[in-house]
């Protein structure tokens, strides 16, 4: 296979990356905002 | 060893005599079943898939649905005046409540799993009777651990809310390599095939109601102690 | 410092070397020919997998280890471990579609992979519902120990049961991560994400034990 045969698969790495990306940092900041917690919840 | 299993059979004989006096759970499980069948029947276009493609998976769908409906009257029984506290105080250990437990609810699900091989029989025209002596072996492999897990898990869920809708959530992962066995098995059954075929989904099946007959009864105890 | 904020530390450095991650993979790691740039989904698809399971193992010998010894912080760890593991396997099962997509021709498949992490993330989800609904401490510890023993003991039979009914996952020959065919630059990027997904898995751990011992609600 030559690399202009090679499929057009960006948009799904692109989506992918950016995906993992937003739960691990909105996880984070769940986190983040429960550990400051003041009182018991 | 006599003592446990003969408690065992009393904690049976007491939840056998309870059902049968007032056969609310059964009548509605085989009520289940039956409406069940009839539904897979009407859902599905005879003329685009062979019933003996179909067959395995509906029976075993039907018994397994089945099987949770029977499973969440295990402990019910015990929730009021609190009979649970008194079955705990009596002179018998956890293992004979739990195996006790566990003889009951495999003679209510055998009682909804006969029935619902006879109406499937009649409903979908499958020809059973040829292989019924290893559908009932398998039909009893596939059953007893996933009902092992089911009694230890409604010990637990009786006393939380949602309770109903608790067990099938924590149990349906454990159905699934039973289900997928015995489908297969059962598939194999249909189409005529020898045991001999189907050995390695056997040993796996065995392999689980081992491990988690096991399991369950190592376990029971922590879910009741105080 | 306390606990919070060892874990906070901890996370937040995780993170930035995962943006390094991101950089070397998505410009410094060859493309992969046959697949094309979804490819590179491998780098972040594959170590979140590993974390969720690593979750989930360490979830079921918290739960061994609590029965046993009694002692409520391994029922603390168990818990933090759960929603730790949610949040990866949520990960994996969202990059993997969209690895599957262009590559398979389909989302999803019932292979045994795919299956199995799919019912890993049932159990997790389980598991905080069981703990939801369960109020007194003592007795919401030992129900979530009996499950998470059971499910720890469920996962091989899944695995095998799925596996010989049928294999879909990537063949060895393109994907496996230890073949000697893969060039060094992509093994390099592999295993430095494992490291840094791992990192990421104790960063957050240690703030949500940290919050678990807090609330004493874990």
């Amino acid at each position: 296979m030559t690399p202009d045969q090679m499929p057009q698969t960006g948009g799904y790495m692109t989506a992918a990356y950016i995906v993992a990306a937003v739960i691990l940092v909105a996880y984070t900041i769940v986190l983040w905002r429960r550990g400051s917690a003041k009182t018991k919840s | 060893m006599a003592d446990l299993l003969r408690h065992a059979w009393l904690v049976a004989r007491k939840d056998l005599y309870l059902e049968f006096r007032s056969r609310t759970a059964i009548t509605s499980a085989l009520v289940f079943t039956a409406l069940v069948l009839v539904v897979f029947e009407h859902g599905r276009d005879p003329t685009a898939v062979a019933i003996s493609a179909l067959a395995p998976s509906i029976l075993w769908v039907t018994f397994s649905f089945a099987g949770m409906l029977t499973l969440n009257r295990a402990f019910n029984a015990e929730l009021e005046n609190q009979a649970l506290d008194g079955l705990l105080l009596a002179p018998i250990s956890r293992t004979s409540l739990f195996w006790g437990k566990l003889v009951a609810n495999l003679a209510f699900v055998a009682v909804v799993q006969v029935t619902g091989l006879l109406l499937f029989t009649l409903f979908f025209n499958v020809p059973v009777w040829r292989v019924w002596a290893p559908l009932v072996v398998v039909m009893i492999m596939a059953t007893v651990g996933f009902i092992a897990v089911g009694t230890l898990f409604s010990a637990m869920v009786v006393r939380t809310r949602f309770a109903e809708l608790m067990l099938p959530v924590l149990l349906l992962p454990f159905l699934l390599p039973p289900l997928i066995a015995a489908a297969e098995v059962t598939t194999k059954l249909f189409a005529g095939r020898p045991l001999s075929e189907v050995s390695g989904w056997l040993r796996l099946l065995a392999a689980y109601d081992v491990a988690f007959i096991t399991l369950a009864t190592l376990l029971f105890p922590a879910t009741v102690t105080e | 410092m306390t606990l919070v904020q060892r874990g906070r530390w901890v996370t937040v450095f995780a993170l930035l070397l995962l943006g390094g991650i991101y950089v070397r993979a998505l410009v410094y790691t060859p493309v992969e020919i046959h697949q094309g740039l979804a490819q590179k989904i491998f780098y972040v698809h594959v170590p979140s997998a590993w974390s969720a399971m690593l979750a989930m193992g360490l979830l079921g010998v918290a739960s061994i280890l609590f029965l046993i010894i009694k002692d409520m912080r391994y029922d603390r760890f168990a818990a933090a471990s759960a929603e730790v593991g949610t949040a990866f396997s949520l990960v994996m099962l969202t990059t993997g579609p969209l690895w599957a997509r262009p590559i398979w021709g389909a989302w999803w498949t019932w292979d045994a992979r795919l299956t199995l992490t799919l019912m890993m993330f049932f159990m997790f989800l389980g598991y905080l519902v069981l703990r939801g609904a369960v109020t007194d401490p003592g007795l919401r510890a030992r129900y979530s120990a009996v499950l998470g023993i059971c499910g720890l003991v469920l996962l091989p039979f899944i695995h095998l049961s799925v596996y010989l009914f049928r294999t879909l996952h990537p063949m060895p020959i393109v994907l496996k991560p230890s073949a000697p065919s893969a060039p060094p630059a992509m093994v390099i990027t592999l295993l430095s994400s494992f490291a840094v997904f791992t990192l990421l898995y104790i960063g957050f751990v240690m703030q949500r034990y940290a919050i678990g011992e807090r609330t004493d609600d874990a």
